[in-house]
């Protein structure tokens, strides 16, 4: 899965949660789930937990902790299939 | 310093299901979940422990400057309810924080502080949330002037001196809530 592809899972599970919806149009690496989608924090847990059920994954404390873009987001997602041998 | 957290139990209601499978075990201890199941309002204990945590974050960040998001870390203890008032103590890291709550049907509205007796200083202020509550604020509030600082962060000046009080602030839903520390010096309203 490319980047692209990361991005527009990742604009899927965030649309039910974002109180921005006009900042979905211009989604990229450098978004903020909370400063510019304005995802209330106690919904970024749905967001980790939709994240979870989507790729399979167990996203653990200390990953959650940095998960507050979409950068983040991938570099976690990346890492937990590469450690699961699904890249 | 103080952090505070308002949470609109209604508007919770709406857009959390926080029963979802996983959701506790992401944001709680094992203590704190077992606090929650076995209350007798689950909904308000989670959202009273949700603020705690959201309270405390907002101390820290304003004095470390960093952002995370492990609300799982921020360790809610000791809670002791009397009436609509809650005491507790949250911990982080090498942190401790004071906490102070207030609850009703409607709302739950916390305060996190890093010295026990800041608790006693503070000012309360609620307001119907509107987009222009900064406004409604100083309009209904003759004497203050609420603001915010070149780093984006509230603060409160409160007038004739020139004293300027760091502020903290939180909206939902239908309410939103102002504290800052009232300063000691003899002469100051109220």
């Amino acid at each position: 899965m490319d980047k692209e592809e990361f991005i527009s899972e990742l604009k899927t599970i965030v649309t039910p949660y974002t109180q921005e919806p006009e900042a979905l149009d211009h989604i990229s690496e450098d978004t903020d789930f909370i400063k510019d989608l304005k995802i209330n924090s106690a919904n970024l847990v749905d967001v980790v937990l939709d994240v979870e059920e989507k790729f399979g994954i167990e996203i653990d404390n200390d990953a959650m902790a940095r998960m507050l873009t979409v950068r983040a987001a991938i570099e976690i997602i990346e890492d937990k299939l590469a450690a699961s041998g699904r890249e | 310093m103080a952090g505070n957290d308002l949470v609109d139990l209604k508007q919770a209601a709406r857009d959390s299901n926080w029963q979802r499978k996983g959701y506790l075990q992401k944001i709680c201890t094992a203590e704190e979940e077992q606090l929650i199941l076995s209350a007798a309002d689950p909904h308000t204990m989670l959202w009273l422990i949700w603020t705690m945590k959201e309270a405390s974050y907002k101390v820290v960040n304003r004095l470390s400057g960093m952002r995370s998001y492990a609300p799982r870390s921020f360790v809610c203890s000791g809670l002791h309810m009397q009436g609509s008032s809650v005491r507790a103590s949250v911990a982080f890291y090498e942190f401790s924080l004071f906490i102070n709550a207030e609850v009703s049907t409607e709302m739950v509205h916390t305060v996190a502080v890093l010295r026990e007796e800041e608790l006693g200083q503070l000012q309360t202020h609620y307001l119907n949330y509107t987009p222009g509550y900064v406004s409604d604020f100083n309009q209904s509030h003759p004497g203050y002037i609420l603001s915010k600082n070149g780093a984006g962060l509230p603060q409160v000046r409160q007038l004739p001196g020139p004293q300027i009080l760091e502020a903290s602030v939180s909206h939902h839903g239908r309410y939103a809530a102002i504290v800052f520390s009232a300063p000691l010096y003899a002469g100051s309203p109220q």
